[in-house]
């Protein structure tokens, strides 16, 4: 057993070792240098690279991104830290006017390596303001890189490989996850774009699925497991590029599919991974794909309705047995 | 320098003609270099505006800058080729003035892949890497850029210095005021230079605001500023220079309010007059003060017009622009773009370099057991 880090405790791992590494590495957020560290994943870095490389910045999203992205012109790997997504709306002028199509706008002459991390928030009373997950929103946009990892491991990776990276890139982090453990390597290692994680072998049922959705797969397959009924579980791990060949694969093993997807269902993530390998499976469905999402509704605060609004072990259970009598 | 404590819009008409100009502002090399280099700039315009509709070959937005001369005719005067520059949509003066190859800039609203931007980007999204000019249509987007390239200036200790070029349009943007209280805290290289022409397309500026004062309201902010009648060109390169000079030396940010007026429609040739948001009378003073009359006449009061040299000068931009005409006329059309490719990099040489591959499944089975976090 190697050594173990938590998913905030990679993150910091990886911030550090970039900077270190590299100089034109520099952090931008709310609160970057306070010793809370944003949920522990910038704590410390201030004292070890100070006031010039990790910036606690105004209150102004969208001039935050700006300048990171003037900064990256400027030859610096800017990394932004969003405490939860929901504020880095007021970005969304900086992130599809001008960082997606910079690449495009030159003629595909000029990168911009600007990695922003965006926080979701799920229970506790996070409510409407702290919990959405818009990766689809980011998604649907040419010329950005968007990942969801769910492990400390490919948290640690994906980071190093966005900033070491060249291209403008978002990654999604459930909070949720941001206290599980694993064994995490000391040295630099890259998890690349458009790879998925095959986090467990099955035969009869494809279960794709993202960020916060990963544990509760790998427990409902566990369980699935004690009846006879085999569950893949592809961990996406990125969905700009999105891995279709390791779900199309699975899905002509298996020839069931279901999505599990930390966000909306209305055209979301599920849909369009659904829709793709719709268009290119060629064998025969033995049940009808899936989805398998939060409501299409904002998020309650209220702790009973928590329960009823984010997708249960219980539930997926359910819907995966029914897969299996279609 | 000169009292202008009564300059605002809403005045200049009534103080009548402007008669400051005065030649001997600047050295005599300079006023001649202001004049040839406006009239450049005003004949690219005129040529296009011209070449326009009649061909149309041009099919894309265009915001002409005619009757907007000075700021780009002085800036071009006084910026190093290591600067940096950001404009609005109406961004030809300012490729212009970053001295940004006008044939690349013909070629690219022709839409051809000769042009600055292979013809992805246009008049109004133009930017030209090497010589470190950028563009973009919303706006204030580009003033908030150029902060994060006076960033990276001030971090690196760089001599070099980032300008934004905006109209008072942009001032009615959050984003604008987001970058004023961040340049001023952080005492930015940055150079804002906000050419107020009154109108956001038709909608005069004190229908959006309660004042038409930029120049007084980034004060508080820690921006130093200074308001200039924009179409007294030695006034401008002057007024620039300094700025600039103090920029470099660290002084902080400085924002620049030159008052000055379009003389077309917001955007493309035709006549928005219908929308009558402007008088012929206003439109008729503005073109009696027009920046390169005001400097001929100047000039002429000065003795230093030469008309030799002027008629040398004129045949030189009458040839340049045929061959810029010629060149993206005579350019390909680009084709058989690699979308993917275009849009996205996927070479990564620092991570090829720098980082181990991923070991085969380290997961954690495990991790199927723990418990979600609280939040």
């Amino acid at each position: 057993m190697g050594r173990e880090l938590t998913y905030a405790g990679a993150i910091l791992e990886a911030t550090s070792q970039a900077m270190s590494k590299s100089d034109q590495v520099v952090i931008m957020g709310q609160l970057v240098d306070y010793s809370s560290g944003v949920f522990g994943t910038t704590t410390g870095l201030v004292n070890q690279y100070g006031v010039e490389r990790v910036r606690d910045f105004p209150v102004a999203e969208n001039l935050m991104t700006q300048t990171a992205l003037g900064m990256a012109l400027n030859g610096f790997r800017p990394l932004i830290v969003h405490q939860r997504l929901d504020f880095m709306i007021y970005s969304l002028d900086a992130i599809a006017n001008w960082l997606a199509l910079w690449r495009f706008k030159s003629n595909g002459k000029t990168n911009l390596p600007v990695v922003i991390r965006a926080i979701v928030g799920k229970g506790w009373g996070q409510g409407p303001q702290h919990s959405k997950s818009l990766h689809s929103w980011f998604a649907h946009l040419p010329g950005l890189r968007v990942a969801i990892p769910a492990t400390a491991y490919d948290a640690k990776g994906i980071l190093l490989e966005s900033l070491l990276g060249e291209s403008p890139t978002i990654i999604i982090e459930g909070r949720s996850l941001f206290s599980m453990k694993e064994e995490v390597p000391e040295e630099m290692y890259r998890v690349r774009f458009g790879k998925a994680a095959i986090r467990k072998a099955g035969k009869d049922i494809t279960l794709v699925a993202l960020g916060m959705m990963v544990p509760i797969a790998l427990r409902v397959a566990a369980e699935l497991e004690k009846v006879g009924v085999e569950v893949e579980v592809i961990d996406l791990r990125t969905i700009s590029p999105w891995d279709e060949t390791a779900v199309l694969n699975s899905v002509q093993k298996t020839g069931r599919l279901v999505v599990a997807d930390p966000a909306w269902k209305s055209f979301g993530v599920a849909g369009e991974i659904v829709t793709t390998i719709a268009e290119r499976f060629r064998g025969e469905w033995k049940s009808r794909p899936r989805r398998i999402t939060h409501p299409d509704s904002h998020t309650p605060m209220s702790m009973s309705l928590e329960k009823e609004y984010y997708p249960n072990e219980l539930k997926l259970v359910e819907e995966l047995q029914e897969m299996m009598k279609a | 320098m000169i009292n202008n404590e009564w300059l605002s819009h809403q005045t200049i008409q009534s103080r009548g003609d402007y008669k400051e100009v005065r030649a001997e502002m600047v050295a005599p090399e300079i006023g001649f270099s202001l004049w040839r280099q406006m009239t450049r700039l005003r004949t690219v315009e005129q040529a296009l505006h011209e070449e326009y509709h009649p061909a149309d070959e041009m099919r894309c937005p265009i915001h002409f800058c005619i009757g907007q001369e000075s700021i780009p005719a002085a800036l071009s005067l006084l910026v190093q080729a290591s600067d940096y520059l950001f404009s609005h949509h109406r961004s030809h003066g300012y490729f212009f003035a970053k001295g940004s190859p006008l044939k690349e800039l013909f070629a690219e609203i022709y839409g051809k892949e000769t042009g600055a931007n292979g013809g992805k980007a246009g008049s109004q999204d133009i930017s030209h890497h090497e010589t470190r000019f950028y563009s973009g249509a919303i706006l204030s987007g580009a003033v908030a850029i150029a902060a994060g390239v006076a960033t990276g200036l001030k971090i690196r200790k760089s001599k070099e210095i980032s300008i934004a070029g905006f109209g008072e349009g942009a001032t009615d943007e959050g984003a604008f005021w987001e970058t004023l209280n961040y340049a001023g805290k952080e005492q930015l290289p940055l150079l804002l230079v906000c050419e107020n022409n009154r109108y956001a397309t038709y909608s005069d500026q004190l229908k959006r605001q309660f004042n038409d004062n930029i120049s007084e309201r980034v004060k508080p902010f820690g921006i130093r500023s200074i308001k200039v009648f924009g179409n007294d060109s030695p006034l401008v390169y002057r007024t620039i220079e300094e700025g600039i000079k103090s920029i470099r030396e660290g002084a902080g940010p400085l924002l620049v309010e030159a008052y000055t007026y379009r003389w077309n429609s917001h955007v493309g040739p035709e006549d928005d007059g219908k929308n009558e948001y402007r008088t012929s009378e206003e439109m008729n003073f503005w073109k009696r003060n027009c920046p390169i009359r005001l400097l001929e006449n100047a000039l002429k009061n000065a003795n230093q017009w030469n008309q030799s040299d002027i008629d040398k000068a004129k045949k030189i931009i009458d040839q340049e622009i045929a061959e810029c005409f010629r060149f993206a006329k005579e350019s390909a059309f680009p084709a058989g773009v690699c979308w993917k490719e275009l849009n996205e990099e996927d070479k990564t040489p620092l991570a090829d370099q720098w980082l181990a591959e991923e070991q085969a499944c380290t997961f954690d089975q495990n991790q199927s057991d723990a418990k979600l976090g609280p939040y």
